[in-house]
């Protein structure tokens, strides 16, 4: 049976931009940033493609954003994501309201497997899958990861890390967890959210970067999929780590230890 | 820190602000290709460039290809490397959709080309040699030929290479030697030995072709009989087969830098068993290449400013890292050390690299762009000037940023100190990287022999007016963005003093005195890039008035700017003053006075 696979692209700020507070501290400076796809997604397309071109099937991505996200979409299909849905939404969103449009989504799309990055990089929430399987009732299983091989990097580029069981009714998925790895069997349809170590993306070719803008995008809003994407959370204040203060030197030990205990109250 | 290669916001600047690179999408040419295409390709080059290319350089240059068993072993990277620029589209980005390419305008695929060149210029010149030698089978090979060579090529299941230089005939064409026999098949036996041939072999794909000068026999002697050939290392067999071609590598060049990619003697015909292709019409080899060289030359100044980038790149790092010594005012010895970057002397020795990256960016760009609107644009009249333009710009794009371009990685290892010259750090690699960009695709002595003796006085002058005229229209544009008057003043001097040079050099031509029309003409190459540049620091200055933010970004353009007007822009008059003046020292050192 082919498949038929839920991604996301975020679009999010590029972590080699220099990311600092406004001085309102009410969020981050905008001017001269630049922006990609949220890594953990990235991932979670390219094993999307692996799972497709090994039991046949298609790989949806949506984003949620102004048009802005087009160029994540485009990213996608240049990889290899046969259409897009973009849910045309300008003002803020939190988590809740993702979850909300990517659950409407998948109940239009009826997809066997979502496959989300475990969080995203500018805000490192870490939720929006979690709420996604909980409220479609599906199973899950988070920080999808991959066990060491010694294939060579072109077979390992090859073989998806999530792997099917024969009757296509499951998945297997191995997840980090703290000191090694666990395996999870989930019945489909699921959501995986997928860790760093997962797969290595592929670099589009350049063919597919031109054919990419022939591929399907469709348009949808907040307000079609019928949710009320109205923040719950509001963000009160968002500031620099304070800077580390510079060391001074000590005359001898006791001014050490006298510090130690009665400064930093440390022993 | 991750080097970043080259500043993207230049880049971004570069295209869209000074450029406005875009406005090529509205050719028919490039009805097919959208700004967000271009952008997805740079940002895919470029991420590739860093993260991929970028590690596999120092292997590289530490552990060069090695003769074996007659084959060429190159470094194991490549191997993985290889298929990845194929399908990156380095090899066919710019190549036309008839024969499998993506058409895209040179001027954004060189931007791009500029991030894999400063990433690892071996690996990347597999890729440019491969092209290159398509191009001149798609320019002018049979419909045969190009059915044969074409997508192996283009695909990059093959490689291809520039077989021109031979032991005795470097520089000097006209003096090759290597024969080619007709036969009643209809290919050529070929024999004959070349040397310095870049990527010459290798054991990531199943066969090379040797775009090759040759003479056919009778031929008449010099540069009216030479002609080109495909001579590829293994050929086709009846039975569909390749079977080797009589190509044989005869050694491997050691050399200072481009350590990852070979370069080889070739013996050609050894067992009188090599078949060449002849290439278009006989005789005409010479012109063909000479057709090419356009691109070839740009590439060459895209690998000079790439190298310069990376360079400079790094020693941005390292000074702003990087804590020693105290200003020499500061008087008391307990007090905290300060950065590099802090020192007057490094700051100047930074800001001279940088008005040498991005200036000589600023003329790679614009000569590729004229590039793309000599073939494209609209109106045969515009075809034509443009075309008349670059062919002035193509020698100083070939010359500056190799000639600066050192200059400038002999500054990014003295901003390192000791540590510069050390191989534990990368900057010393890619200056001796830089130093093959003055010798190849005609050295340096010959762009200024190309500028002064045949591009500035083409068509009684009209090569220099062209000139003159880009630059007024930058001066016109400067003084529209308010750009500060005494920038744009200097720069009209200076094409006044050039203009008067040009016409006295040409002067002395016209009275039968070409040696001494050309005494100089090294220092008139120096002077009219020096000139140019100054223009192109100029627009971008101008660029940053039109901008409606200013940054700190456009910031440091204005002090670039600044410096290369102030500090360089003068030069010009003395150096135009030894041309017209003749100063005669060189020649008149006796031969036993060396």
């Amino acid at each position: 049976m082919p498949l038929k696979i839920l991604v996301t692209a975020k679009r999010v700020e590029d972590s080699e931009s220099k990311i600092r507070a406004n001085p309102a501290g009410t969020g981050i400076v905008l001017e001269g940033l630049k922006y990609k796809m949220n890594p953990f997604d990235e991932i979670g397309v390219e094993e999307a493609l692996r799972l497709v071109a090994k039991h046949g099937g298609e790989v949806v991505v949506a984003s949620i954003g102004s048009k802005d996200c087009h160029e994540q979409l485009r990213q996608a299909l240049a990889m290899g994501a046969t259409r897009a849905i973009w849910v045309n939404h300008a003002g803020p969103i939190d988590q809740l309201g993702v979850a909300g449009c990517l659950m409407k989504i998948c109940e239009r799309e009826k997809p066997n497997l979502a496959i989300l990055g475990k969080q995203s990089i500018d805000d490192d929430q870490n939720q929006v899958g979690q709420y996604l399987a909980e409220w479609l009732g599906w199973s899950q299983a988070t920080f999808a990861s991959k066990e060491e091989s010694l294939d060579s990097d072109a077979e390992k580029s090859k073989t998806p890390a999530l792997k099917l069981t024969a009757d296509g009714a499951w998945v297997t998925v191995v997840r980090e967890v703290d000191g090694g790895l666990e395996t999870l069997e989930c019945k489909l349809p699921a959501v995986v959210t997928t860790d760093l170590r997962l797969n290595q993306p592929r670099f589009s070719k350049l063919p597919d970067i031109m054919k990419a803008k022939t591929k399907p995008l469709e348009e949808l809003t907040p307000a079609a999929l019928g949710v009320d994407v109205t923040p719950q959370l509001t963000v009160t204040s968002m500031k620099a780590p304070p800077a580390r203060k510079a060391g001074i030197k000590v005359p001898d030990v006791a001014a050490l230890v006298d510090k130690l205990k009665n400064e930093a109250k440390a022993i | 820190m991750k080097n970043p290669l080259l500043d993207d916001r230049d880049l971004d600047f570069q295209l869209r602000a000074v450029l406005h690179a875009d406005a090529l999408l509205t050719l028919p040419a490039f009805a097919h290709v959208s700004a967000a295409d271009l952008d997805a390709m740079l940002s895919t080059w470029r991420r590739f460039a860093r993260d991929v290319l970028l590690p596999t350089y120092r292997p590289m240059d530490e552990q060069p290809a090695v003769l074996r068993d007659g084959g060429v072993v190159c470094h194991p990277a490549m191997k993985a490397l290889w298929p990845q620029l194929v399908d990156l589209g380095a090899i066919t980005a710019s190549r036309p959709l008839g024969v499998g390419g993506q058409q895209l305008p040179l001027t954004h695929v060189t931007a791009g080309t500029l991030y894999l060149m400063a990433a690892n210029l071996s690996a990347n010149g597999f890729a440019g040699l491969t092209l290159g030698a398509g191009h001149l089978i798609e320019a002018f090979g049979s419909d045969a030929l190009k059915a044969e060579l074409l997508p192996p090529l283009y695909e990059g299941r093959w490689t291809g290479t520039m077989a021109l230089t031979e032991p005795q005939a470097g520089s000097s064409l006209a003096d090759v030697r290597t024969r080619a026999t007709p036969t009643a098949q209809g290919h050529f036996l070929v024999s004959g030995a070349k040397l310095f041939i870049s990527g010459g072999d290798n054991d990531f794909v199943e066969n090379v072709v040797h775009l090759t000068l040759a003479r056919l026999d009778g031929a008449p002697a010099g540069t009216r009989g030479i002609s080109l050939l495909a001579i590829p290392k293994k050929r086709r067999a009846a039975d569909g087969s390749l079977v080797a071609n009589d190509v044989k590598v005869t050694g491997l060049i050691h050399k200072l830098g481009w350590r990852g990619i070979p370069s080889a003697a070739l013996a050609f015909g050894e067992a009188n068993d090599c078949h060449g292709y002849l290439v278009g019409e006989a005789h005409q080899g010479l012109k063909y290449m000479f057709q090419m060289m356009n691109e070839a030359r740009i590439m060459v100044g895209a690998n000079g400013v790439a190298t310069a980038a990376v360079a400079y790149q790094q020693a941005v790092a390292y000074a702003k890292d990087r804590v020693q010594g105290r200003p020499p005012w500061a008087k008391d010895p307990a007090a905290p050390p300060v950065r590099l970057v802090e020192h007057a002397d490094v700051r100047r020795q930074l800001l001279r690299q940088k008005a040498i990256v991005e200036g000589g960016t600023a003329l790679v760009l614009r000569t590729a762009h004229l590039a793309d609107l000599a073939a494209h644009a609209a109106e045969p009249a515009q075809r034509h000037d443009t075309e008349r333009l670059l062919s002035v710009l193509t020698p100083l794009t070939k010359t500056f940023p190799a000639e600066k371009g050192f200059e400038s990685c002999a500054l990014a290892v003295q901003v390192h100190g000791g540590y510069g010259y050390s191989s534990e750090y990368p900057v010393e690699a890619w200056l001796r990287d830089q130093k093959l960009n003055t010798l190849h695709e005609g050295t340096t002595g010959i762009q200024g022999l190309d500028l002064l003796g045949r591009k500035v006085v083409a068509d009684g002058g009209e090569g220099w007016r062209a000139l003159a005229r880009a630059v007024e229209a930058g001066c016109v544009r400067a003084e529209r963005a308010s750009v500060p008057a005494e920038w744009t003043r200097g720069v009209r001097e200076i094409a006044g003093v050039l203009e008067e040079a040009t016409l006295a050099l040409a002067g002395k031509a016209l009275e039968g005195d070409v040696p001494g029309m050309l005494l100089h003409s090294a220092d008139y190459l120096d002077a009219v890039s020096t000139w140019v540049v100054a223009w192109l620091w100029l627009e971008q200055a101008a660029a940053v008035h039109e901008a409606p933010l200013r940054t700190a970004f456009h910031e440091g353009k204005l002090r670039a700017a600044q410096y290369w007007l102030a500090t360089e822009l003068p030069r010009c008059r003395q150096l135009a003053a030894l041309c017209v003046a003749g100063e005669d020292s060189y020649a008149q050192v006796p031969e036993e006075g060396w």
